[in-house]
């Protein structure tokens, strides 16, 4: 983890006199007291928060029939309003991690309702509806009480509707989840922005490359996978280069929307490998793939490591096949692991000089 | 950004409404259902075999009804002209044993009639092989094919649906939305609903 890192080299810098033991302290102080910083204790709290929640589900979905139905109902309220109240007032005591966990169980009971009334009335069908407001009812909870916990709550519901959407659904044309899915992913990616709980961003992100998947699967020609490539590129660009009018708002939210949009790009020519057919066709596209790799190694390599080794992969996964493809039915199983090795070698002197030259580009940009 | 990164609304105020609009919303589901028991027309269903036989669902059975299935001969008006997720207004009339049964059904609306009751189905999937002809039968739901039974009590119910000597009774609002009012086993009512 990135705290254990910031340790050891803290210490490091203490013993080398670079840095005096206070300041070193005080730094690693600041981490620590961060919100979004690892922490056993909160990780564990969750969990607790989550178990418990779990447990009251599956209460009903037992369906307890020895306490009156009514009473049920409104004991599953009680407990909504108990969970917020007290998260309400942990955080006005400044405990924001404990209040996280009972957020998270007012949101859960909240879905745990829904399906109580559900049963009460034997509602069959619709389950659609059922998720898209217990959707809401969490991004609603996540808004007012500006909870990165719920957030990520809501994240998870997304995916939970689109899930629920897809199964009910059996053509592309019945389903909402064309537009639902960039819709939930923009009310996520508002929600970690005003929230601050950056790391459920990536469920946003994955929401959005989980839609591209639905709509490729609908459509599964080399026309789709060519619009969502080129789609990625755009996006890629948009994101990565610094003139871009984007540049600066993707920047703000960290290596991310490069990486994914870059991410799509890819996974839109890995899917055209297996579109093409033609001899022809298929050089030109591992010849598209390696400049795709290096491009992405050049524009970004230096601010942004997830693309770079993705970039690098890349590089080398489609050298390998397109060696496999051309040389390799010529010379034999054992002359291609040959070849396949010295490429590889190069590919990693590459690799070494491309990051010394980073490396130094840092320590230049620095001094 | 500067004002958003500091703006929050008091936690306890967040609290009261957060809790006030989801007790809304559940309450607003559970009067919704309310309001069809008390207010809603009555009708009487049978129920017919589901297969697998012996599958236990777990904590609800599954129902399936006569009125699932719609033949072409009693729909009305026009057909869908591509296939796609379609709903249909289904007439149901009593018969001479209590039971009704659907006499009409149309993808687009039916007027009221004395004597009858609108039934509305869920969105189903309307698949035709030639465009603009109704296949020999559709078969619809209606929100009607669950019923929740607490542990183990399921298996009586599912083996008189079986036999055919489950009927269920249902309340149905204005709109076409149906609500379980109560099961009727061997003649004998069992499980009546209560309101709340």
């Amino acid at each position: 983890m990135y705290r254990g890192r910031l340790e050891r080299d803290l210490k490091l810098w203490a013993q080398q006199g670079l840095l005096d033991a206070p300041t070193a302290d005080r730094l690693l102080k600041e981490y620590d007291s961060r919100e979004s910083s690892f922490s056993l204790g909160r990780v564990l709290m969750m969990i607790a928060a989550l178990l418990m929640s779990a447990a009251v589900l599956l209460l009903i979905a037992a369906n307890w029939e020895a306490i009156p139905r009514l009473v049920r109902v409104v004991g599953i309220v009680a407990l909504i309003w108990g969970a917020y109240l007290t998260g309400g007032l942990l955080i006005q005591r400044g405990a924001p991690r404990l209040a996280a966990a009972f957020l998270a169980v007012g949101t859960v009971s909240f879905g745990g309702a829904i399906a109580l009334i559900g049963q009460m009335y034997h509602f069959s069908g619709d389950a659609l509806q059922a998720m898209l407001v217990w959707f809401a009812g969490a991004v609603i909870a996540a808004a007012l009480f500006r909870s990165g916990a719920v957030t990520a709550i809501a994240g998870f519901l997304a995916f939970a509707v689109a899930w629920t959407d897809w199964n009910e659904a059996y053509r592309a044309s019945d389903t909402m989840l064309l537009w639902l899915m960039p819709l939930m992913a923009v009310i996520i990616i508002l929600l970690v922005r005003y929230t601050d709980a950056g790391r459920v961003r990536h469920i946003a992100y994955l929401l959005l490359v989980a839609w591209l998947a639905f709509i490729y699967g609908e459509h599964d020609t080399p026309t789709t996978a060519i619009i969502i490539a080129s789609l990625g590129a755009l996006a890629y660009l948009l994101a990565a280069l610094p003139q871009s009018p984007l540049h600066a708002l993707a920047r703000n939210a960290g290596a991310a929307p490069a990486f994914y949009s870059y991410l799509v790009l890819l996974l839109g020519l890995l899917v055209l490998h297996s579109e093409f057919d033609a001899v022809g066709d298929r050089l030109m596209l591992g010849v598209i793939t390696l400049f795709v790799a290096i491009g992405g190694i050049v524009f970004s390599g230096k601010e942004n490591g997830a693309v770079r080794y993705l970039g690098y992969a890349t590089f080398a996964a489609e050298t390998l096949y397109l060696a496999s493809e051309t040389i390799g039915s010529i010379i034999g199983t054992s002359g291609f692991f040959l070849i396949s090795g010295l490429v590889v070698a190069l590919i990693a002197w590459a690799v070494i000089v491309v990051e010394r030259r980073f490396s130094k580009a840092e320590t230049k940009a620095e001094a | 950004m500067s004002i958003l990164s500091s703006f929050r609304i008091p936690p306890i105020a967040a609290a009261i409404i957060a809790a006030s609009l989801q007790t809304a919303v559940l309450g607003y589901m559970v009067e919704g259902r309310a309001s069809i028991l008390r207010n809603g027309a009555d009708i009487r269903l049978k129920t017919l075999p589901v297969d697998p036989r012996d599958l236990l669902r777990g904590d609800y059975v599954i129902l399936s009804y006569a009125i699932s299935t719609i033949p072409k001969s009693i729909v009305t008006g026009e057909v869908p002209k591509v296939n796609g997720r379609e709903r249909l207004v289904v007439r149901l009339k009593p018969g001479a044993d209590g039971l009704w049964t659907a006499t009409e059904a149309s993808f687009g609306t039916l007027a009221p009639e004395e004597g009858s009751v609108l039934l509305r189905t869920q969105p189903f999937d309307y698949y035709s092989v030639t465009d603009g002809v109704l296949p020999d039968s559709l078969f619809v739901s209606y929100g009607l094919e669950r019923y929740y039974v607490p542990e183990g009590e399921g298996k009586v119910l599912e083996d008189a649906r079986n036999q055919e000597e489950l009927e269920v009774e249902a309340r149905v609002s204005k709109d076409g939305t149906p609500q379980i009012a109560r099961l009727i086993l061997r003649g004998e009512p069992v499980y009546d609903e209560p309101l709340y």
